[in-house]
C-alpha cells in the first residue's frame, strides 16, 4: 500500500501540495487526475523519494522514502514522464544493468529478463541499441525496466503520452495483468477513457489537494455527471461542463 | 567498513559502473576528440623540434650585395659566419628576395665619389617584411653596418686629433648565451602542461554527456530512483569520465615516447632521459589528477542549466588551470617543495622532473597524490549532495 499523509510542498515560496492525503490500496489501480500544475508529478516524485516534502509523511509498503529512500525504491518500479533510456545501450544490456541495480542476483536474473522480454514483446528489439526507437518502443523498454525486478508498487507518470493504439493496448493489458498478480499501481493521466477503463479508484487533484475520490461511477454520482470527463471538470474547476451549462433547464 | 560490506558495496556498484563505461566508451564523438587531441600535441611537438633544428642548420643569413665594386671594403667587411654575402653586378631586389635571399643591399651608383667627399652616400636595404626571417636578417645587417660606420667615424676623428672615446661614453654589446640545449629544454617544458590539458580535453565531452546530458534527457531521474546511494552514482560517473582523460594522457605519453627517437633531440643537445620506469611513473602521477579533473567537471556540468551551457563553462574551466601552469613556468617562479602538495602544480613539477631525468622526491609525490585524492573525496561528497538538489529535476 502507498500512503500519503498531509504532505506539503512549495517551490520558490509557491505552494504546490497542500496537506495532500490519500491511500493507494494493494492490488488496485489508482489514477491520479489533475490539470497541468495540479501537483501530480511533484506528488509522484515525493513518493519515489526524488523530492522531499516540507511536512507530512509518505509510506511505500510501510517504508518512508524520506527516511530510507533505498528501501522504498526497492519496492517501487517507476516510469517517469520521459522514458530515461540510454541510446548507446542495447535493450538487453539496459534491462540487465537495471535489474542488477535493483539487487537481482545471477540465479534469478535470466528468468526475470526472459519474463519481461516475453510479456512486453521485446524479442525483436532485444539486441538493438535504443537510439532511434519509436515512442511506443521506448515506452515498452521503460516499462520493462520498471517491472524487471517484480516490484510490489508501480508508479507511472502519464504513461500513454505519445503512444499509438497498439502500444496503449499492450500497456493496458500489462497493467491489468499486474493488478491480477497483486501489484499496487498508481498512475497519472489526462486521457479520461483510459482512466475510466483501467482504474479501480480515481483521485482528482486541484491546486495541490485531493478534491474528489472514488470509482468513476461514484464520482459520476457525486457530481451528477454522466462521464468521467465531466465529473473531472466539475471537481477540478468547480463548475459544470460547458455543454451542460448551455443546455436549457 | 567490514570486508563483507565493502564487497557488497562493490557488487552493487558494478552494474552502475558497467552502464557508465559502456555509455562513455561507445560515444564515438567523445572518443574521437580524446584520441585526436591526445595524438595531436606530441605530433606538433615533434614537428616543432624538427623545424627548430632545421632553422638552426640554416642559420646563415643570405645577403645579395649589388654595386659592390663601388664599396669593396664594405663588401669585404660585411661577410661573417652569420652573413653569407653574394656580390652581384646587377639584379632586381624583389626577384632576388624571392630567390632565397633574406635581404638585398644596393650600394648607390656614385657611392665611392660621395664617400670620398664626406657626403654620406646611400645604401638601400630591401627586405620582405612578410617573410618570418626578414626581421632577424635586417637586424644582423644593420648591426654589422653600424659597427663599420662607427669604425669609420673613429678613424676620421682620430685623423683630426679627436679621441673617439669622447663620443662613446660606453660600449654596448649584446651576447646571446642561449645554447641549443636550453632552447630545446623550452620545448620539453611545455610537455607537462600539455599532458595535463589532455586530461581535461579528452574527458570534456563525456563529463558533459554523463551529467548535463543525462539531466537534459531525463535519464538522470531514472537513475536516481534506483536503490543506490548518490555517492555511488557520482563515483561511477567519475571513474568513467576519468578513464577517458587518463587513457588520453597515456596515449599522449606513449606517442611522445614513440616519437622521441625520431626527433632530432641530440642536435638540440638534449639526451632522451625518459625511461620505462619514468613513463609508468608519469602515468601513475596523472591518475589522481584524472579523477579530480573528472569529478570537478561533473560537478560544474551538473550546476549548468543545459548541455550547451555546460560545454561553455567547462571550456572556460579547462583554460584557467593550464594558464596558471604556463604563468608559473613562464615567470620561472621558484616554488618551495611544499607547493607539490597542490594538485596541478605538484603533477607539473613531477612530470617535468621525470621528462628531463632530474631527481623527483617519491615522498613528495606520494604526499601530493594523497592530497589530490583527499580533494577527490571532498568533491564526491559535494557531488552526492548536488544529486539531491531538487532543481536537478525537470520542472521542479
Amino acid at each position: 500500500m502507498i500512503s500519503v499523509e498531509k504532505i506539503r510542498k512549495s517551490f520558490a515560496g509557491k505552494p504546490v501540495l497542500r496537506d495532500l492525503s490519500f491511500e493507494v490500496p494493494d492490488g488496485k489501480i489508482t489514477a491520479l487526475l489533475g490539470a497541468n500544475g495540479a501537483g501530480k508529478t511533484s506528488c509522484l516524485r515525493i513518493i519515489c523519494g526524488l523530492l522531499q516534502a516540507k511536512s507530512g509523511r509518505v509510506l511505500v509498503g510501510g517504508i518512508d522514502p524520506a527516511v530510507d529512500p533505498q528501501g522504498a525504491r526497492r519496492q517501487l518500479g517507476v516510469v517517469g514522464d520521459r522514458e530515461g533510456l540510454y541510446e548507446r545501450l542495447t535493450v538487453a544490456e539496459y534491462l540487465k544493468i537495471f535489474a542488477q541495480m535493483q539487487g537481482l542476483g545471477s540465479g534469478e536474473l535470466q528468468g526475470a529478463l526472459d519474463a519481461v522480454r516475453e510479456e512486453l514483446e521485446l524479442s525483436a528489439l532485444w539486441e538493438r541499441r535504443m537510439g532511434g526507437f519509436s515512442q511506443g518502443e521506448r515506452m515498452k523498454v521503460s516499462l520493462a525496466r520498471a517491472l524487471v525486478h517484480r516490484p510490489q508498487h508501480l508508479i507511472l507518470d502519464e504513461p500513454t503520452r505519445g503512444l499509438d493504439v497498439l502500444a496503449v493496448r499492450l500497456l493496458r493489458k500489462t497493467l491489468l495483468r499486474l493488478r491480477a498478480g497483486g501489484t499496487t499501481i498508481l498512475f497519472s493521466s489526462h486521457v479520461m477513457p483510459e482512466v475510466a477503463e483501467l482504474s479501480d479508484s480515481v483521485l482528482v487533484m486541484s491546486e495541490g489537494r485531493v478534491v474528489g475520490r472514488g470509482t468513476p461511477a461514484e464520482l459520476g454520482r457525486e457530481t451528477g455527471c454522466e462521464s468521467l470527463e465531466d465529473s473531472f471538470v466539475a471537481l477540478a474547476y468547480g463548475r459544470l461542463p460547458a455543454r451542460q451549462e448551455v443546455e436549457p433547464a | 567498513m567490514s570486508a563483507k560490506s565493502t564487497t557488497s558495496t562493490l557488487a552493487q556498484m558494478l552494474p552502475l559502473l558497467k552502464k557508465e563505461f559502456l555509455e562513455a566508451w561507445r560515444d564515438r564523438r567523445a572518443l574521437l576528440t580524446a584520441v585526436c587531441f591526445s595524438l595531436m600535441f606530441p605530433v606538433l611537438l615533434a614537428g616543432a623540434t624538427v623545424v627548430m633544428v632545421k632553422k638552426q642548420s640554416e642559420d646563415a643569413t643570405r645577403v645579395a650585395l649589388i654595386g659592390a665594386e663601388e664599396a669593396p671594403l664594405l663588401a669585404e667587411k660585411l661577410a661573417s659566419p652569420a652573413l653569407e654575402v653574394d656580390r652581384l653586378a646587377q639584379g632586381d631586389p624583389r626577384s632576388l628576395l624571392q630567390d632565397d635571399y633574406d635581404l638585398v643591399l644596393v650600394v648607390a651608383e656614385n657611392f665611392a665619389h660621395r664617400y670620398q667627399e664626406f657626403r654620406a652616400p646611400q645604401i638601400y636595404v630591401y627586405v620582405d617584411s612578410s617573410d618570418t626571417g626578414a626581421g632577424r636578417a635586417q637586424r644582423q645587417v644593420q648591426e654589422r653596418l653600424a659597427a663599420m660606420q662607427q669604425m669609420v667615424v673613429n678613424q676620421r676623428l682620430a685623423a683630426r686629433g679627436v679621441a673617439p672615446q669622447l663620443l662613446a661614453p660606453w660600449q654596448l654589446e649584446v651576447r646571446d648565451v642561449s645554447t641549443p640545449s636550453s632552447r630545446g629544454a623550452l620545448i620539453l617544458a611545455t610537455v607537462p602542461g600539455l599532458l595535463i590539458l589532455t586530461l581535461f580535453v579528452a574527458s570534456l565531452a563525456t563529463s558533459v554527456d554523463t551529467s548535463a546530458g543525462e539531466r537534459e534527457r531525463l535519464s538522470l531521474e531514472t537513475l536516481l530512483v534506483q536503490p543506490l546511494p548518490a555517492w555511488q552514482v557520482i563515483v561511477a560517473k567519475m571513474l568513467a569520465v576519468a578513464s577517458l582523460g587518463w587513457l588520453g594522457s597515456l596515449l599522449s605519453i606513449t606517442a611522445l615516447v614513440v616519437l622521441m627517437p625520431m626527433m632530432p633531440l641530440a642536435e638540440l643537445g638534449i639526451q632522451q632521459a625518459t625511461t620505462v620506469a619514468g613513463v609508468i611513473c608519469m602515468g601513475l602521477v596523472l591518475l589522481p589528477l584524472a579523477l579530480l579533473v573528472a569529478v570537478l567537471q561533473i560537478l560544474l556540468a551538473l550546476r549548468s542549466q543545459s548541455f550547451k551551457d555546460a560545454q561553455t563553462q567547462l571550456s572556460i574551466f579547462q583554460i584557467a588551470p593550464v594558464m596558471l601552469l604556463v604563468i608559473i613556468d613562464a615567470a620561472q617562479i621558484k616554488l618551495a617543495d611544499s607547493w607539490q602538495l597542490l594538485p596541478l602544480i605538484g603533477q607539473q613539477q613531477w612530470l617535468k622532473g621525470l621528462l628531463i631525468g632530474s631527481a623527483v622526491s617519491p615522498l613528495w609525490m606520494l604526499a601530493g597524490s594523497l592530497a589530490t585524492l583527499a580533494l577527490v573525496v571532498v568533491a564526491v561528497v559535494f557531488g552526492a549532495r548536488a544529486l539531491r538538489r531538487e532543481t536537478l529535476l525537470s520542472a521542479a
